[in-house]
């Protein structure tokens, strides 16, 4: 307590700058007076009075220091004056001080605004309450559907009806809340507007969703458990987002209609700003809707599918609980709810059963999927960036030994004059702190930009979509580790030149050293300059590594022709059509688009190649043996309109493709690649062989017509063999016997995307389509229009962007690199001018001191380029999977980066060398 | 010792504590008279004495430093300490005695 208030008092001393000195001028003047006063009564003379009276006070200079310590706080103080004294110093050296400044900033920038993506994607919280508490179903995230009563190594999705039965059963969780893991797009419109339907992304949550995360609404209220009832009037909660950005933030939506797929649904309230669900991802949902409400836009609903598992878990435990045993609770129930299902599971499954278990795992952070997704990749970049701040580092570093060199003079004296070397040492670190921390402060700015820059190009956002929530703009965990970085950078890149500004001997130094040849302090420097060369040799090699992996994605053989192609994407969904009018509506759309001069040729699929979505699932082939439970028998498919394989440029091997003769009342076809062939017939002929979809008992469903030559439809995958493909006539609808004579998979016929093919040397103009889309529907949303060739190109989006990234740093260590060695040389040739003046009176011609300057410098960049191409090796391991089939040890852009790196060394320490063999003898002897 | 003095004598500067400091030991204690400023100094920031200008005994201006409660509380647990302490070691030298017999 006292401490306390004596701190505060010279805290407050310090702050004011209070200087009490004639207080205590007045004082000891006081105390001596009355002291010789004294002594004058005990009898001694006037002068010896005085005298005594001093001798018995004491030295009054320190008496006084001692009394202004103990004022003022000495270590604030002296700080304050470090500071004050560095601000001038550097002043004074303005081009040193900004490059300094600008060369910390870069790297700070880099890595803070790397460090921001990896805190939003890696490290943060959902923004819920006490994400703690939450708990999720399953170890690894998955998706979509699982059917049947067993999975592969952990129960991790659920029926509806399994949903139920843990969440009336678990004791341990206070709310266990679903949702879907797949996001739907539902076509909306405003009740009684006359606008077109617009697609958004909604969610299906149970009803005590927003209880579970503890979210409350901003407008309105959220779903309770009653909104969550099959006979409940529909309800809807839409995103801040939408409602601000869409609506204006008008009050009067809450409680207004909307037609969500043409059904009515209110909304009935508005979530709080920063809610992005339960998934990061980069279309967070607009729309909330019940998950009773499924059926009543699903025309194929999954809700009271019993066995079909598509729902992911997330609960909020109650306080105290042991996670552990919930899991523990849980495991007994899926069994449980198993065994009542024991008649309807098939043998396979049966043999399965004692296996069946499932994890809980810490929720907090949601579904994790963009994780996994990103994980790597963000990796790399985090070290890549690391890698530019250490050579940042290493190139302040020598920038400061140099000017510790060119200080030291000063030094000495100063020492020579009583400054203590704790004292320097602070001074020196003071100064490196305060540029880092200046580097810092313009690194937020670069940093801020940056994220941007790469949120921009990682994510691009379609206009009127939401936008991947992240925010690029700071958050108090980053500018902590933006000022942590700023801190250990230069307390990392001052220490050495602080430490070694005090190892100088005053005589040494004050005797006259620029006569000297030994060149102390060089090692360190030289150090640092094969330390940076090192290290560049690992981004220049990372980043050959990465372009090139890329350039082998981008101009592979897709087998596919992408020339004079657009894809036009469609959503009949969203116009309100129902599955049996769809076939009508495309023969229109092809002929009104077939009618645009220099079109050639049109056709319709679910998926183009290349889209990014596909179709797929298991198939059965006719007179083949029942698979077992470890056979793959899963083939990808599409649904395809007349001509279809013309105007994607998919040549037929054999037989034919799909044409106008396939439709509803003619016998059902399929189309086969060569990968389906391969796999399901082997040696066989596939012509005229029959396969289905829909178990055993359906495989007579489609009768082989033709196979195709294999193309990539996929855009993952692509280092592996072309997966199994089958084509089926949109037109003709699968109807199932045992599932009630009812349609399977009606979803797909749904046609996305419209290939059309010009002509050569037509052009097409974009608002002719529209136009012509219009002229069929002017309601049918046209959701994207772009070439095939764009389409492709724009799956290696985030390749690119780390091919671009990491390239961009590599020239960035090049640069940095290339100047630590200018920096080095020059500032040697600059402290050896003497002897190279002497050498050269002595005999020695241009080339000599030209060449040894040169040898000097080759010496250090090769030590450097030896070192880094082991961990060059390295990194391409670590890079790895991003490679793609491509050597990670490739010895030709390991050879090349050393080769660029090289040669720009080299050119950096011409500049010095030619400025050595250019000394004038005479003028280098009289200097100094 | 400074805050003794003032409980005892009242307001007073610091001459006048040096002197009463130097008269109760008897002139054993002899440090300098000086290094008496940052001690008190040092006590005012810990709130234990206040101090204020007056006239001195022959009519100058002078630091007049007075105890204040805090101090008065500080002085009682200090000599409660301190007699403690030296009754402890006075035990431990008579002990020291009777065994010596």
């Amino acid at each position: 307590m006292r401490a306390a208030r004596r701190l505060l008092r010279r805290l407050v001393n310090t702050a004011m700058r209070r200087q009490n000195d004639e207080r205590l001028r007045e004082e000891f003047e006081e105390h001596l007076a009355l002291q010789t006063a004294e002594n004058l009564r005990s009898g001694l003379p006037p002068l010896e009075a005085r005298r005594q009276a001093v001798l018995k006070f004491g030295a009054v200079e320190g008496i006084k220091e001692e009394y202004r310590d103990q004022q003022g706080l000495l270590f604030l103080e002296t700080m304050l004056q470090d500071t004050r004294h560095t601000l001038r110093r550097l002043r004074h050296a303005p081009a040193f001080t900004i490059t300094t400044v600008l060369t910390l900033a870069l790297g700070i920038g880099a890595t803070t605004s790397i460090f921001t993506l990896v805190h939003a994607v890696l490290l943060k919280s959902l923004a819920v309450a006490n994400p703690g508490e939450l708990y999720r179903l399953g170890k690894e995230p998955r998706c979509c559907y699982e059917n049947g009563y067993s999975q592969e190594k952990e129960f991790s999705m659920v029926s509806y009806d399994l949903y139920k039965y843990l969440r009336d059963n678990t004791t341990g969780f206070s709310e266990l809340a679903a949702f879907p893991a797949i996001e739907p797009r539902f076509g909306v419109r405003r009740s009684g507007s006359s606008e077109a339907a617009q697609s958004y992304p909604g969610e299906f949550v149970s009803g005590n969703y927003f209880s579970m995360f503890g979210i409350r609404a901003y407008a309105g209220r959220v779903f309770t458990p009653d909104d969550d009832r099959a006979d409940a009037p529909p309800a809807a909660v839409m995103s801040y987002r939408l409602w601000q950005q869409r609506y204006g933030s008008d009050p009067s939506v809450i409680g207004s209609v909307f037609n969500l797929d043409e059904k009515p649904f209110t909304v009935v309230g508005i979530t709080p700003p920063g809610f992005f669900g339960d998934t990061l991802r980069s279309t967070p949902p607009d729309f909330f809707l019940p998950l009773t409400a499924e059926p009543l836009i699903e025309s194929d609903a999954d809700l009271n599918k019993v066995s079909l598992h598509w729902l992911d878990l997330i609960g909020r435990i109650r306080p105290g609980a042991n996670p552990a045993s919930i899991e523990a609770e849980m495991r007994v129930e899926l069994k449980q709810w198993l065994r009542s299902h024991w008649g309807e599971m098939s043998a396979d499954e049966r043999a399965k059963f004692p296996e069946q278990t499932l994890f809980l795992s810490p929720g907090g952070a949601g579904i994790i999927s963009m994780r996994a997704e990103y994980e790597h990749w963000l990796q790399i970049l985090m070290t890549v960036s690391a890698f530019v701040l250490l050579i940042v580092c290493a190139n302040v570093a020598n920038l400061m030994l140099v000017r510790g060199m060119e200080r030291r003079r000063q030094t000495s004296l100063s020492m020579a004059l009583g400054a203590q070397a704790p004292r320097l040492v602070r001074q020196a670190l003071t100064e490196s702190i305060l540029l880092s921390l200046s580097g810092g402060a313009a690194g937020l700015a670069i940093a801020l930009a940056g994220t941007r820059l790469i949120l921009h190009f990682a994510f691009p956002t379609v206009s009127g979509m939401p936008g991947i929530p992240i925010s690029a703009s700071p958050s108090m965990p980053v500018l902590l580790f933006a000022f942590g970085v700023s801190l250990l950078t230069g307390m990392a890149f001052g220490i050495a030149p602080a430490w070694m500004a005090t190892r100088v001997d005053p005589i040494e130094a004050l005797r006259g050293v620029s006569r000297s040849t030994a060149r102390m302090g060089s090692l360190p420097r030289k150090t640092l300059v094969v330390f940076q060369a090192a290290l560049s040799v690992i981004l220049l090699s990372a980043s050959g590594l990465l372009t090139t992996a890329l350039h082998r994605l981008e101009n592979q053989d897709l087998g596919l022709n992408q020339d004079r192609r657009t894809v036009v994407n469609i959503e009949p969904r969203l116009a309100g059509y129902r599955p049996e009018q769809l076939t009508l509506l495309y023969r229109r759309i092809h002929d009104s688009l077939s009618s645009i001069p220099g079109v050639s040729a049109v056709a319709l699929c679910t998926y183009s190649p290349q889209n990014g979505n596909q179709w797929g699932g298991r198939v059965w082939v006719d007179g083949h043996p029942a698979p077992g439970p470890n056979d793959d028998n899963s083939a990808f498919w599409d649904r395809v309109t007349a001509g279809y394989f013309d105007a994607v440029g998919n040549p037929i091997v054999r037989g034919r493709g799909i044409t106008e003769q396939d439709t509803s009342t003619s016998r059902h076809v399929a189309v086969i690649n060569e990968a389906f062939a391969r796999r399901f017939f082997k040696q066989q002929d596939p012509i005229g062989e029959h396969f289905g979809r829909s178990g055993m008992g359906a495989s007579r469903q489609y009768e082989i017509v033709g196979i195709a030559k294999d193309i990539r439809n996929l855009t993952y995958n692509l280092d592996k063999p072309t997966d199994p493909f089958y084509f089926l006539p949109e037109a003709q609808h699968d109807v199932s016997p045992d599932a009630g004579f009812t349609e399977i998979s009606p979803g797909s016929h749904f046609l996305h995307d419209v290939v059309m093919v010009t002509k050569p040397g037509a052009s097409l103009a974009l608002a002719q389509v529209r136009q012509a889309v219009a002229s069929v529907d002017p309601n049918l949303p046209i959701t994207a229009l772009h070439t095939l060739r764009e389409q492709v190109a724009a799956q290696f989006t985030q390749q690119r962007l780390i091919a671009n990234l990491t390239s961009f740093f590599g020239a960035l260590a090049l640069i940095l690199a290339s100047i630590g060695v200018y920096g080095v040389m020059a500032y040697n040739v600059g402290s050896r001018t003497s002897e190279i003046g002497v050498r050269m009176a002595l005999g020695a011609n241009r080339s000599d001191v030209f060449a040894l300057i040169l040898r000097g410098a080759l010496a250090l960049i090769s030590f450097g380029l030896l070192l880094g191409i082991p961990l060059a090796l390295a990194a391409g391991r670590f890079l790895g999977s991003q490679l793609y089939g491509i050597n990670q040890y490739d010895p030709m852009i390991i050879a090349m980066a050393i080769l660029v790196l090289g040669s720009s060394a080299l050119t950096a320490a011409l500049i010095p060398a030619f400025r050595a063999s250019s000394i004038s003898p005479l003028q280098a002897l009289r200097a100094d | 010792m400074a805050l003794k003095t003032l409980d005892v004598l009242g307001p007073l500067h610091g001459y006048g504590i040096a002197r009463r400091i130097e008269q109760i030991s008897g002139d054993l204690l002899t440090v300098n008279q000086g290094t008496l400023y940052p001690v008190l100094l040092k006590l005012e920031q810990e709130g234990a004495i206040a101090s204020a200008w007056g006239a001195s005994e022959n009519n100058r201006r002078a630091r007049f430093y007075r105890l204040t409660r805090d101090g008065r509380k500080q002085l009682r647990a200090e000599t409660r300490d301190w007699k403690q302490s030296a009754a402890i070691i006075g035990r431990f030298f008579a002990a020291k005695a009777e065994d010596l017999r």
